[in-house]
């Protein structure tokens, strides 16, 4: 028995030697979804092309967690992040923490093609490079055309009851731009009662949207917050189109992503590149059959499956990011409180 | 045991702790204690005064309540029918019986949907016998959904330990109660209930502190109206990024949860039974002899239980073989293969390898601290040692959201520049699993009779050389469950690993996050298969070295 132990832990230390990591590359702190399904391969490969420097993608999660772990990285003394990719939402935290230098078409000249209405960080902090539409989306096989809720409002219909999945605003962006759609709609004295009408509705709010699309492709229920590409990436997947985006009333709420050069980088210039890179052409027409985004660069063509079944909302909401930035912490926690207090 | 050896005893373990988790930890919480840059309660105050925060505490006790109730239920009749009964598969039952413990809560959270799901297997199946048009049985998505999964995963914690401790009484007592004519009732609720209520409680403080702090359960499965500290903690340092209340919520739970420690630990001290270990029960054939009462019961309990524990595992199983259309092998295919998967940031085979090292590294450190920990607080007479105790528990009771800030700071600046690296990930793992060491190695500890030793140095044989070849060999059960615990909570760690990770130290449970975050469902129920199968055969292989030498069937 003991030398079986031994074994293990020379194992052990093996392991720990190998483990050791080296310093000259470009780290880019992002979520998830953009490492295992997004661009990330093609822009390493083509940033080693193009500079000579290997650029590394670190995640702790979703967009949420990860800036977290930047913001106390910094506290405890140092992030190894030079590059950071998150949700416009954040932004409110990222200028309350200072963390990102400004950027400007003179550092990234692909900005250029970025039109205005999409650059919603006046500072310059964080640069526009994706952006799509939170909507609802339905099972067509348990729903038909004619049930679905003509509105926002109608979603608090009785005949919806335990019908609707949505994300915890707490933990997901998804989430959270959910209910800054109700508060757009329904304004800051409506969307409150709204959300205790529509709770007996709700059959589960879950942690994150991967959750809630595998509750809603299992059956459990027909309509969940989701995106207006839904339909279009079914159909450039080859898969058939059983999960329907929908704008009800033509509705919409407006989500942007944004990346950010973090202000202590050892690799300014690098870091610049990577943006520039992640904004051109090439690598933007990469965007929507990988992460279900519509490019932010104008001049970047879509796939036909995008230009066909992207649901477009005639009438998106829009809440002002400053407004945000102040009232987020107080409509989060009146939310938490109505819905987990009966 | 000498003064100097209990201080020396706990200089290592303490100092270690100390460096990545109690200072880093500290200087989360002070945070909640000051304002303005001096010492104030003010935060806690505010906290305890709104009537939110209490509703949410007297939710979370709630909950915590009725899932060590329901475990327990689950959890004891196992125990009984492992310890009493001899039957085909019983060894490796008992083996395994820890896998559910070890499943990513997405996992488990997925695995309830599919087969407890209002259009899961069960109510389809319920539909199809009794022809039903709505589905019966509406569990999920609600208290019961939250205690259910709970008690999923925490049973089998309450079947192993009382089984390792009720395997541990001498049938002795029990034999004289017989020939004195006590009936069975009698005898198990007046000799073996006492004897086992250390072992009992012991489950019943584990298995409350954890759904105490419960997070991930509760937002999958609870519906939309739950809300514990632990989702206001998260809410607050993450997404309010209120840190003073954040941190004044954190110190709450954290003393609300190292109470219930000091208090199970003040109980069971007292309760402590030495138990020299003569004679062990010999249990009888279940299938051996005629229907009873007794073996239908127990007969219907393990249906009822293999289809509570077995219906979600195999459903997992289930899905990660379905396709768009039909039946397939494509996601085992996917990760079969050797090579770079974007999805997990590593390659599946070295996903598994990292897992498993990470595991046994933590185990192999583990062990020896909740070892010295344990033989403190078994011999030491120091004043006050059962709050040192209860303080040296604190990783098993703190918020995982505050451990995983709390790790990600102590490793993030100097002495300590390790974050990202395999070794921080195996010093947090060892950190947060080593009370589990101490819990499983104190019982055994206190079984030992310190004579034995005593005879061994009078015979000339150094205190070290006498650890080594009376109390280990003695201790091997102790010891074997305690390096299955550890393992398991390595192999299922997620909350600590996310923040220290980096790409390429991918962990299974990380890879399972990953597959579903890039909607690579069917990928994802297969990694949790491999996931069951790699923790099944590991604790069939603790199981299996642990018996190695001697005649201890452990």
């Amino acid at each position: 028995m003991r030398t079986k132990i031994a074994i293990l832990a020379a194992m052990a230390a093996l392991a720990i030697g190998v483990g050791a990591v080296g310093s000259d590359k470009l780290v880019v702190y992002t979520y998830d979804s953009f490492v295992s399904w997004g661009p990330a391969k093609a822009i390493q490969t083509e940033f080693k092309a193009q500079t000579g420097c290997d650029v590394e993608f670190v995640t702790a999660g979703g967009a949420k967690a990860t800036l977290s772990r930047l913001l106390a990285e910094r506290e405890a003394g140092g992030t190894q992040a030079d590059v950071f990719m998150a949700e416009m939402n954040e932004v409110p935290r990222v200028q309350t923490y200072d963390l990102f230098m400004p950027l400007s078409e003179a550092d990234v000249p692909n900005l250029a093609t970025v039109p205005p209405v999409l650059r919603f960080d006046p500072s310059g902090a964080l640069v526009p490079y994706e952006y799509g539409d939170i909507t609802l989306t339905y099972d067509s096989q348990a729903l038909t055309p004619d049930e679905l809720p003509g509105s926002l409002d109608a979603l608090t219909d009785p005949a919806y009851k335990g019908k609707i999945i949505c994300e915890d605003p707490r933990t997901s962006s998804t989430g959270f731009s959910f209910l800054l759609w109700t508060i757009a709609h329904f304004g800051e004295d409506g969307y409150i009662p709204f959300w205790r009408k529509l709770s007996p509705n709700l059959l589960v709010i879950t942690q994150g949207w991967s959750e809630a699309w595998s509750l809603m492709t299992h059956g459990e229920a027909p309509i969940m917050v989701s995106f207006a590409t839904d339909t279009a990436y079914q159909a450039a997947s080859g898969d058939p189109l059983r999960y329907r985006a929908f704008a009800p009333g033509g509705e919409g709420y407006r989500t942007v992503y944004g990346v950010g050069v973090v202000k202590d980088t050892a690799h300014p210039q690098l870091a610049k590149a990577f943006v520039n890179l992640l904004l051109s052409r090439k690598i933007q027409e990469l965007l929507p059959t990988t992460e279900a985004m519509l490019p932010a660069n104008d001049t970047a063509a879509l796939p036909s499956a995008y230009r066909t079944y992207t649901v477009r909302p005639t009438h998106p909401e829009a809440l002002p990011l400053d407004l945000v930035a102040r009232k987020m912490a107080v409509w989060l926690s009146a939310w938490e409180r109505a819905i987990t207090t009966p | 045991m000498r003064r100097s050896a209990a201080v020396l005893l706990l200089v290592a373990p303490l100092g270690f702790l100390a460096l990545v988790f109690y200072e880093p930890l500290f200087l989360v919480l002070r945070t909640g204690l000051t304002q303005a840059g001096r010492f104030s309660l003010s935060a806690v105050r505010a906290l305890i005064a709104d009537p939110y925060y209490r509703h949410v505490i007297g939710f979370t006790l709630e909950q915590a309540a009725l899932s060590t109730a329901l475990s327990l239920a689950i959890g004891f009749p196992g125990a009984y029918l492992l310890t009493r009964y001899t039957f085909p598969g019983r060894r490796a039952i008992r083996s395994l019986t820890v896998v559910p413990f070890v499943l990513p809560a997405i996992t488990v959270a997925l695995g309830f949907i599919l087969f407890f799901g209002n259009n899961g297997h069960l109510n389809r199946f319920l539909m199809l016998v009794f022809g039903l048009g709505h589905p019966p049985l509406r569990i999920l998505y609600s208290l019961s959904g939250i205690v259910l999964a709970h008690a999923f995963y925490n049973a089998p914690i309450v079947t192993r330990i009382v089984n390792a401790a009720w395997e541990g009484l001498d049938p002795a007592i029990d034999e004289a109660a017989v020939t004195l004519g006590a009936g069975r009732v009698r005898r198990f609720l007046g000799i073996t209930l006492p004897r086992l209520a250390p072992a009992v409680l012991s489950s019943a403080a584990l298995v409350f502190i954890f759904t105490f702090l419960s997070f991930p359960i509760v937002l999958s499965l609870g519906g939309a109206r739950y809300a514990t500290i632990e989702v206001g903690i998260y809410t607050l340092t993450r997404t309010l990024l209120d840190y003073r209340l954040g941190s004044a919520l954190i110190l709450l739970e954290t003393v609300l949860s190292l109470g219930l420690a000091y208090l199970y630990l003040q109980a069971e001290g007292r309760r402590a039974v030495r138990l020299r270990q003569e004679r062990k029960i010999r249990p009888i054939p279940f299938f051996a002899g005629g229907p009873s009462l007794g073996r239908v019961l127990l007969g219907a309990y393990v249906l009822l239980a293999g289809v509570f524990f077995l219906g979600p595992l195999a459903s997992i199983l289930a899905d990660s073989f379905r396709g768009a259309a039909g039946a397939t092998l494509d996601h085992y295919a996917q990760l079969a293969s050797l090579a770079y998967s974007p999805f997990l940031g590593s390659s599946p085979l070295r996903t598994v390898a990292n897992s498993l090292i990470i595991g046994c590294g933590a185990t192999l450190i583990a062990l020896p601290v909740g070892a010295a920990v344990a033989v403190f607080s078994v011999r030491s007479r120091l004043l006050g040692r059962r709050i040192v105790e209860a303080v040296l528990m604190a990783p098993l009771a703190v918020s995982s959201v505050a451990v995983g800030f709390a790790l990600l700071r102590g490793f993030a600046g100097p002495p300590l520049r390790l974050s990202g690296t395999l070794v921080a990930i195996v010093l947090a793992h060892a950190v947060l699993i080593y009370p589990f060491a101490v819990r499983a190695l104190r019982p055994a500890l206190e079984g030992l009779d310190p004579a034995l030793v005593e005879a061994a140095r009078s015979l000339g044989v150094s205190r070290v050389r006498a650890f080594f070849e009376v109390e280990v060999p003695l201790l091997r059960r102790g010891i074997l469950v305690a390096a299955v615990f550890s393992f398991a909570l390595s192999m299922g760690e997620m909350s600590a690993t996310i923040m220290l990770a980096r790409p390429g130290l991918t962990t299974i449970p990380l890879a399972v996050y990953g597959l579903l975050s890039a909607r690579q469902f069917g990928a994802a129920s297969a990694m949790a298969v491999v996931l069951i199968a790699v923790t099944g055969i590991a604790f069939l292989a603790i199981d299996r070295l642990g018996r190695g030498r001697g005649g201890l069937e452990w």
